[in-house]
């Protein structure tokens, strides 16, 4: 079953590009990430998703309901947490949290001290005097304390400090055995491919690749690098499946992606001083896709 | 309701702040009516000598300055500026608090319509007017009782006193649409204080002017206590103007925050 359904969701802001056809699914259960540089269309996917902005065409449906027309009903099951926190800055954090479980109609305030505790936050300081830290807090709280079916994060890690971070994700993947999904958007890589499962990657407000995080890294792409003993021309690695072709004196190093017997008789038939052949981490998979586009 | 009283509770601040000041504003200008009355003739002959543009735009009537419903109808003016800017405050900052406070997207991701949100917070600030309304009329009263040196009728000083809620109505609607339709209002204060004062000047103008349509164009000139003292109703046509130009700013309100993109701010 499918939590989240877009189809050819697109947002112009104006003449200026928001996001262009986007389509992808996320399925029940799942931890989808969703990556991209800044600027790139994440959130103003996430944000029509949950209609604070309303798509120029297209649409998307969450529970199977369409997201705008059905949008308060949805937002029941949704915990969001948004990039930047900011809340009122004249209440204590008891009372924004209090205020804000108060639009779900059941009793949190049991599932509220479970999150402080875990979070380790002072539930009766001001929001005002908290840190950036401390305010990524009680989103995180807030977000989660109605246990939502879905949980919509976005770049939820920022001011979190390592030792927090791996608390939160804990946390996430226990809300995620328990049956929530979550879509997680993020530019960095290393918790995408920490946590989650799929991932979407977008890039100028279109999607390039929806993939498993695992054949994203294991399955497909090999990273080769190889000393000859003579200067190999450009020309020779011209074949399907290689990128990001680098050759500098007499070393050659390339993506690799697809069956790889092809690839090794020709290396066969080069004079070979010496070879690597490595899983390329999804960092470089990562620029690979946004280097091809251009 | 919860959104309602929460929004009361952020307004009580203010709200106590202003009918404090808005009674203290009547008790001090009330308390100087015997004073006028007893010197009235003397008065008299002081004021004549303001050039006669001068008295009325700051609506001071030669004839019935001197007794209590006169002298209240010029100094309501002032009652109603105050109230106007209280008003005008509530409204502008709505929604505009939402974007300065780059809060709305804790509200708008929770299970509420936009159209609640919006119903909650003019509620809750038509109820926080409506609080120092009943202040005011409460405070009033009482000066009037305590400083008349006649009979005066009460019916009559009922009508004009309630026109504070009136005027403050249609500048708290007026102040919800600029609230929605301006982006990102960085200070309340100035937007409200620049409207009430083009609107309390355009009244003045109104009231130099033998030209009876400027009067439309100030709402602080739609209820006027010279006829209502003469009438005891007030006067059709600015009643159905002020109901217009409050279900159109509210509606046009309604409508565009529905259909409104909330950016990251």
């Amino acid at each position: 079953m499918n939590v989240i359904e877009i189809n050819n969701l697109t947002k112009m802001y104006g003449k200026a590009r928001g996001i262009e056809n986007v389509s992808f699914n996320v399925e029940q259960g799942e931890i989808f990430g969703f990556i991209g540089p800044n600027g790139a269309g994440k959130s103003t996917t996430i944000r029509t998703l949950l209609s604070l902005i309303y798509p120029t065409s297209g649409s998307a449906k969450i529970f199977g309901k369409d997201c705008i027309e059905f949008g308060p009903e949805i937002k029941k099951e949704i915990g969001y947490l948004p990039s930047e926190v900011f809340y009122y800055d004249n209440m204590k954090v008891k009372d924004l949290l209090k205020y804000s479980a108060s639009f779900y109609g059941k009793d949190c305030s049991k599932r509220i001290k479970e999150l402080a505790e875990i979070m380790q936050l002072d539930l009766n300081k001001k929001i005002d005097d908290l840190s950036l830290g401390n305010k990524k807090k009680v989103g995180i709280v807030q977000g989660l304390l109605h246990e939502p079916k879905l949980i919509i994060l976005d770049e939820p890690t920022s001011g979190l400090d390592p030792l927090m971070q791996q608390k939160f994700f804990e946390l996430l993947e226990e809300e995620n055995r328990k049956g929530a999904t979550i879509l997680f958007s993020s530019h960095i890589l290393t918790e995408v491919q920490r946590l989650c499962n799929r991932v979407a990657i977008i890039k100028d407000g279109k999607i390039i690749t929806v993939e498993k995080i695992s054949t994203l890294q294991e399955n497909n792409y090999k990273k080769f690098k190889l000393l000859t003993s003579v200067t190999v021309d450009k020309e020779y690695f011209d074949m399907n499946g290689v990128s990001n072709l680098v050759l500098e004196n007499n070393t050659v190093s390339f993506l690799f992606k697809g069956n790889v017997n092809p690839v090794m008789k020709k290396l066969a038939d080069i004079e070979i001083q010496n070879i690597w052949v490595e899983e390329p981490d999804l960092e470089e998979i990562f620029m690979h896709y946004y280097e091809k586009e251009e | 309701m919860n959104i309602y009283t929460h929004e009361l509770r952020a307004y009580t601040k203010s709200t106590i702040i202003w009918t404090i000041s808005l009674v203290a504003l009547v008790i001090l200008f009330m308390s100087i009516f015997p004073a006028f009355s007893k010197d009235a003739e003397e008065f008299k002959k002081l004021l004549e000598g303001y050039p006669e543009p001068v008295r009325k735009a700051i609506g001071l009537n030669l004839e019935s300055f001197t007794s209590l419903l006169g002298f209240y109808s010029y100094v309501f003016l002032y009652f109603s500026l105050c109230g106007a800017i209280q008003a005008m405050n509530i409204g502008t900052s709505i929604l505009s608090k939402e974007v300065r406070e780059k809060t709305a997207d804790f509200l708008l991701t929770k299970p509420v319509s936009r159209s609640k949100i919006i119903t909650s917070k003019i509620l809750a600030g038509v109820t926080s007017i409506v609080i120092t309304n009943i202040c005011f009329l409460i405070a009033v009263t009482f000066m009037a009782s305590y400083v008349k040196n006649d009979s005066y009728d009460q019916g009559t000083f009922l009508m004009i006193s309630i026109t504070l809620l009136f005027i403050q109505l249609i500048f708290l609607a007026i102040g919800t649409f600029v609230s929605v339709i301006v982006s990102k209002i960085k200070s309340v204060i100035a937007v409200s204080l620049g409207t009430v004062f083009t609107f309390f000047i355009i009244g003045m103008l109104a009231s130099t002017s033998d030209d009876e349509k400027l009067r439309y164009l100030s709402p602080f000139k739609y209820f006027d206590s010279a006829y209502i003292i003469k009438n005891s109703s007030y006067e059709t046509p600015f009643v159905i103007l002020a109901i217009l130009i409050i279900g159109a700013s509210i509606s046009a309100g309604y409508i565009i925050y529905i259909k409104k993109d909330i950016h990251t701010v």
